[in-house]
């Protein structure tokens, strides 16, 4: 696992800074400085045995409280490892620039990791569980939040181990760009398919009277509307009504809440209307 | 079904308050929609409507996300209220119930998220005059106390809601219109039309919208049932990403 360097500070003190990390970075999140003293306090294991001088302490605990702010579980701990193993050797220039360099970066990667490929595709597969009353939906989150923890020591040592070498593997990071496209792909195919499976209860009980002459005579037919949407196009209401909340997004520039209340209010009107 | 008393209104604020901070760190997970719904359920005694309610709220939250520490839906908070009232009305009308509670009180509780992370502010203004002391020990308390405020602003709203708002939403429950019922329920199978269409937002969906259109037919016309998606979704990205590594290296 870990090559911890000589001097004062032991792997004891590396081990803690780890943990207070990965359990309590955003604990004091707020908006001045969002994970600054979550970093502070994970680093001060360290600095205390580093710097014996209360003065050059101070110092090193000014540097450590400025602005940070980045994925918590998908980056943090490994820039946070990179800027132990700096600050362990007394080289504070290359430690912040670290921390300042690769918090965008990670930002940018661990959020669309998280948000846009994984959870996305967890939660579209628990719902469906849960909306059949399987506790199987919930027991998914709840290892998926054990998943992403399981990952994040494993990113402290690569980062503590790598040290500076870990901006250029994320500078160059071409591999990560083709993995990132692959998986986009997969949750493309499996929101197309959900789509039409989540909101299949979407149906229309309109009918209407047709009067058709058979053999000379005049019958009444009864003739329901879904039946000729379906022919036409199945699934072709939860497609609008997703179009519709699309179109509302990219052209008309409105904010979600918005356009829940628009849905909510669509919804009133067409159920009263007995449209939908 | 009776009110709750102060005893489960104390418990559901508790839930909620570890709920929020095992989010904040390690990143448990724990304040999603879903696992709240399950968890209230359990508590108060009728699961199936917490699953349900905390489907609904995880459809519409697919494309939300905190970025940069931005305030989205409290889902979770909603997910909690949600699922407690709806419980109290049970039955057929129990999910229509519950999610004309979660819904609004998802979107009030954005204010108490803003009001959270702007009070915390004065956690790392001690922290700076503990450190100008070199009072590490101070350090270590603001720190920790940061959580404070993120939790409470989460369990007290809910232990009030849940202690004193029984009476004022079961009589609302207990009165409400077929019209009002119905609309809930139209609201229910829409509103994931939402959370699709801000994922569909994030992605890349002018270059790659052949693949979206490949997992409609999949299950609109070929019947193929989601976990045979979700394998399609593996098997087609997989061989892409090769083929355009096999392109890459020539």
């Amino acid at each position: 696992m870990a090559n911890v360097q000589e001097g004062p500070v032991t792997k004891t003190d590396v081990v803690r800074a780890m943990w207070r990390h990965i359990i309590t970075l955003q604990w004091s999140w707020n908006y001045e400085r969002m994970q600054a003293l979550g970093w502070l306090w994970s680093m001060l294991p360290i600095l205390t045995k580093v710097y014996k001088d209360p003065e050059h302490l101070k110092a090193a605990m000014r540097r450590n409280i400025n602005f940070f702010n980045t994925n918590p579980q998908v980056g943090s701990p490994a820039i946070f490892g990179a800027a132990v193993a700096m600050e362990q050797q007394e080289n504070p220039d290359v430690a912040d620039s670290i921390k300042v360099g690769l918090m965008g970066p990670f930002a940018g990667i661990g959020d669309s990791v998280q948000a846009i490929l994984f959870r996305p595709i967890l939660a579209v597969f628990a719902a469906a569980l849960a909306m059949n009353g399987s506790m199987g939906g919930p027991l998914l989150f709840v290892a998926a939040g054990i998943f992403w923890i399981a990952l994040m020591p494993w990113q402290f040592w690569l980062g503590y181990n790598q040290g500076t070498n870990l901006v250029q593997e994320v500078a160059g990071g071409g591999r990560i760009q083709r993995l990132t496209e692959g998986a986009t792909i997969m949750g493309l195919v499996v929101i197309g398919g959900f789509v039409p499976s989540i909101m299949a209860g979407l149906t229309t009980p309109l009918k209407f009277a047709r009067t058709l002459t058979v053999q000379g005579k005049a019958t009444e037919k009864v003739v329901e509307l879904q039946g000729i949407l379906d022919q036409i196009l199945p699934y072709m209401i939860p497609l609008l009504m997703v179009g519709f909340a699309f179109w509302l997004i990219k052209s008309r520039k409105m904010s979600p809440v918005k356009i829940l209340l628009i849905l909510t209010v669509l919804s009133f009107i067409t159920a009263a209307l007995h449209i939908l | 079904m009776e009110g709750y008393g102060i005893g489960m209104a104390l418990i559901l604020a508790v839930w909620s308050y570890i709920a929020i901070v095992t989010t904040l760190g390690p990143g448990l997970w724990w304040g999603e929609a879903l696992i709240c719904g399950a968890v209230t359920g359990l508590l108060v005694g009728n699961v199936q409507v917490g699953l349900q309610i905390g489907a609904t709220l995880t459809l519409m939250s697919l494309g939300m996300w905190t970025y940069g520490g931005a305030t989205m839906p409290d889902f979770m908070t909603g997910a909690i209220l949600g699922t407690a009232f709806g419980a109290l009305k049970g039955g057929s009308g129990a999910l229509e119930a519950g999610l004309a509670v979660a819904v609004p009180a998802s979107i009030l509780m954005t204010q108490l998220d803003v009001l959270g992370r702007a009070v915390t502010t004065v956690f790392i203004h001690g922290a700076d005059r503990a450190l100008e002391r070199g009072d590490i020990k101070g350090i270590t308390r603001w720190h920790l106390l940061g959580q404070i405020p993120w939790g409470l602003t989460r369990a007290i709203p809910v232990f009030l809601a849940v202690w004193l708002g029984a009476g004022p939403v079961q009589n609302f429950i207990n009165v409400m219109p077929e019209w009002f019922m119905k609309g809930m329920t139209v609201t229910g199978m829409v509103l994931p039309a939402l959370g699709f269409a801000l994922l569909m937002n994030m992605l890349p969906i002018k270059k790659y919208w052949p693949f979206l259109v490949l997992g409609f037919l999949l299950f609109a016309y070929l019947k193929v049932p989601v976990t045979g998606i979700a394998l399609a979704g593996v098997a087609i990205g997989t061989l892409y990403m090769s083929l355009k590594g096999a392109e890459l290296n020539g």
